[in-house]
Parts: structure tokens; C-alpha cells; sequence
């Protein structure tokens, strides 16, 4: 069928999801091309939501929408998820536990942030405890804008996020490691000197670990 | 307002003083009384007239005038009936009792105005940060807080694209430019109906001669 001719509906998402199937990966290694395979194929959402966007995912994750047939499936803990879904406005509050569940996730792990408010503040543009800009305080993989995104848009922002996997491209956590002082200081700034543990990717090699 | 209803109403009027007593609707109304006669009413009310909830504490800010509005609505049991109980404390060094020792309730209300106005409650020791964390400004619903302000100062807002027009400037410039042409239209109309009445006029002359 003609590229560009369905521009909604099951089969532009099955084109959309064939499509890389046959991209040139003669560059990369067997090995590499299956490990980005598996990663892109099997990503857990971080079950946890931060604003009004959260209720855009139950329909996403479940039967009408259904995220898995992507390889796309909830996690319970931040240990085991792969991406964590800042979905909606970050008051410092919540920004607090935002940055320390993201710093308890295993690399790889990747962010997608969804509804205006996490790109400039959105209606909370004036708001004196609502941070207007995410990526000022870690670093984020994909913003899927809207308010709210539908299911159809937060399918649409994963299997983007699948095509940086799979190409490498994703790689917001090594930047979150080498400009850790960057991130630190906005942190800093909004939520005062008690912003969370000092991050340490590799905690468990050192001191008190394995 | 039914009997009981008056005889109530009669009652405050004469203990507490008070003319300021106003009926909001048929399940409302609402008492102004001092700040030091305020306790003794509620306790009154809960007593003898079944208020026994407490369903808020709210708060007003009259900048204007250097007070709080601070305002405890109490309903009874049988929910027919709310009371609100108003009274008035100055905005500097704000301060009134807490009502934790008749209502267990109101401690969490009194640690959300403490946050929010920075109001104290002598009797409450537990007016801890309730939802904001580690603020160290002036409070926020206090009305000298500026809040474009506050967001100018502490945080960055993201540049807007390259051909971004402001909504305001825009539909301001294209009201002049209607304006302008509808102007310019109307002067067009009247100057061909002056035209039209000229030749209408120069053809009656014509006749007439």
C-alpha cells in the first residue's frame, strides 16, 4: 500500500510497527541487533502516574488500545521498569519523587513525558509550585504533547521511542550520568539542598554492595 | 424560616451581641461575631443546637482592610442545616485558638491555613508542612504574594518558537485593520451616494429648466 495513504486505524499502526522490519542493520553486529530487538520489544512502564494524565493510560495498557501487542507491559517496581511515564504537570512535590524513583531504575532506562504541562508548563504557566520546563531536571527520551495525548498518541510516542532504541539512539540516562552536576543544580534550585540521595549509577559496586 | 429556626436566631442575637446574623438560603446562614466570643458560640451551637460536624475552616484575605476572614461552618446532625461563624483577625501576626480541643478535625484545616496564610493556632502542635515542602517564602494565598512574579524569579520558561505571535498583539492589530476597512468602505458609500445624489439633482435641474 502507498506510504503516507492510511493515516489512522489498526492497520496504519500494524504498517507502523512493520515498518522497521526491513531497515538496514547490516552495521551492527548479531549480537547488537538482538539485544536492541529485545530491548525495544519489551519495555515495562513504570506503573506510577504524576498528573491528569495518568488516566489516559489505563485505556492504553488495556484491551481496546493494547500496549502489549508492542511488547509494551506494566512493572511494579522502579527496579524492573524500563520507562517511566511523567505523565501531566510536575508540582515540586511530586518532581521529588520523580527524580528519586528514576535514580532507582536499572539502566537502560528511558523517559517519556506526555501533555503540554511537562513541555512549558501548559495551563500551569503561572503556577508558583508547578516546574514549567522537565528536562531542565533529567533528561527526557520523547514528549508526546497534547492535553491530554490520547492512547493513540501515547502508542504512537512509544513506537518512536522503539525506533531510537533500535536504532541506538535513546540514550537519555548516559546523558543524565555526564551532566549530573547540570541536572543537580536545577534540582537544586526549586527543591532546596534535601533533593534526594547523591546519585550513583554503580552504587551496588561500591561500598555496602555486591 | 420556621420557629425553632427564629428562636435560635433570637437566642445568639441576645447572648453573643450581635446583629450581624444573615440567612443564605433555607439550609444556610451566617453569624459575625468577635474573635473572642467565637469559641463560646460554636461550643453553644454543638451544645444546645446539634452542630455537631465541622465541615471547613476557610479563609479570606482583605488586604485592603488588614484582615483575615476566618470562617468555621459548622451542620448539623441531622445535615438540614449548616451555620457558618465568621470573625475577623488582624493580618499582622495573625493568630486565633485552635479548635483541636472540640473538634479533633479541625487540626488538618488549621495546618492547611497555616500554610496557605500563614496563620498561627496557639493549641495546635502539629502545624506541620502539609502540602508544600520546604517553603520558604511568604505564603502562597497571603494576597502580597505575587505569583508571575514568584515563577519570573525562581523558574525558566521555554523559549517560544521563531513565528510565534502573541494572541493579544495579533488579534488587536487585525481589529485596527477590520476597523480600518470598514472605515474606509463607509466613507467609499457615502461618497458615491453623494455622487449619485448629485447627478440626481443635476438631472432635476435639468428637467426643470
Amino acid at each position: 500500500m502507498e506510504e503516507g495513504f492510511l493515516k489512522e486505524g489498526f492497520l496504519k499502526e500494524q504498517q507502523v510497527m512493520e515498518s522497521d522490519l526491513n531497515s538496514d542493520t547490516s552495521h551492527k553486529s548479531s549480537v547488537d541487533f538482538l539485544m536492541d530487538w529485545f530491548r525495544k520489544r519489551s519495555i515495562f512502564v513504570l506503573a506510577y502516574g504524576t498528573g491528569c494524565g495518568a488516566i489516559e493510560m489505563p485505556p492504553t495498557f488495556t484491551s481496546r488500545y493494547d500496549a502489549e501487542r508492542l511488547g509494551i507491559r506494566g512493572a511494579a517496581t522502579p527496579r524492573q521498569a524500563d520507562v517511566i511515564i511523567v505523565s501531566g504537570y510536575c508540582s515540586y512535590k511530586t518532581l521529588r519523587r520523580i527524580i528519586r524513583t528514576y535514580e532507582q531504575m536499572a539502566n537502560p532506562k528511558y523517559v517519556l513525558a506526555l501533555g503540554s504541562c511537562t513541555v512549558n508548563g501548559g495551563m500551569y504557566w503561572d503556577s508558583y509550585n508547578t516546574i514549567k520546563k522537565l528536562e531542565d531536571y533529567m533528561p527526557v527520551d520523547m514528549y508526546v504533547n497534547g492535553c491530554m495525548p490520547r492512547p493513540e498518541s501515547i502508542l504512537e510516542g512509544f513506537i518512536e521511542l522503539q525506533k531510537e532504541i533500535a536504532e541506538g539512539k535513546a540514550s537519555s540516562w548516559q546523558k543524565y550520568e555526564e551532566n549530573y552536576e547540570f541536572y543537580r543544580k536545577n534540582q537544586e534550585a526549586v527543591l532546596g539542598k534535601t533533593v534526594a540521595p547523591a546519585y550513583d549509577a554503580d552504587w551496588y559496586l561500591y561500598d555496602g554492595g555486591l | 424560616m420556621d420557629d425553632a429556626m427564629t428562636a435560635m436566631v433570637r437566642e445568639i442575637r441576645n447572648r453573643f451581641a450581635t446583629d450581624e446574623i444573615e440567612v443564605k438560603r433555607a439550609d444556610l446562614s451566617k453569624v459575625l461575631v468577635s474573635r473572642f466570643k467565637i469559641f463560646e458560640l460554636i461550643d453553644f451551637l454543638r451544645e444546645q443546637y446539634d452542630y455537631k460536624t465541622l465541615n471547613a475552616i476557610t479563609c479570606a484575605d482583605w488586604i485592603e482592610e488588614e484582615h483575615f476572614a476566618i470562617t468555621y461552618i459548622l451542620t448539623t446532625t441531622d445535615r438540614k442545616h449548616s451555620f457558618m461563624i465568621q470573625s475577623m483577625i488582624l493580618r499582622e501576626n495573625a493568630h486565633i485558638d485552635s479548635l483541636t480541643p472540640v473538634f479533633k478535625q479541625a487540626e488538618i484545616m488549621e495546618r492547611d491555613l497555616h500554610e496557605m496564610y500563614g496563620i498561627d493556632f496557639p493549641g495546635n502542635n502539629n502545624l506541620v508542612e502539609l502540602s508544600l515542602e520546604n517553603w520558604v517564602h511568604t505564603p502562597p494565598l497571603r494576597r502580597e504574594f505575587d505569583t508571575l512574579e514568584f515563577v519570573n524569579k525562581h523558574l525558566t520558561f521555554r523559549e517560544g518558537r521563531d513565528d510565534n505571535i502573541d494572541v493579544k498583539v495579533e488579534m488587536k492589530r487585525l481589529r485596527a485593520l477590520k476597523k480600518e476597512a470598514k472605515a474606509l468602505a463607509a466613507q467609499k458609500a457615502k461618497e458615491e451616494k453623494a455622487k449619485e445624489e448629485k447627478v440626481k439633482t443635476e438631472k432635476e435641474d435639468q428637467n426643470g429648466e
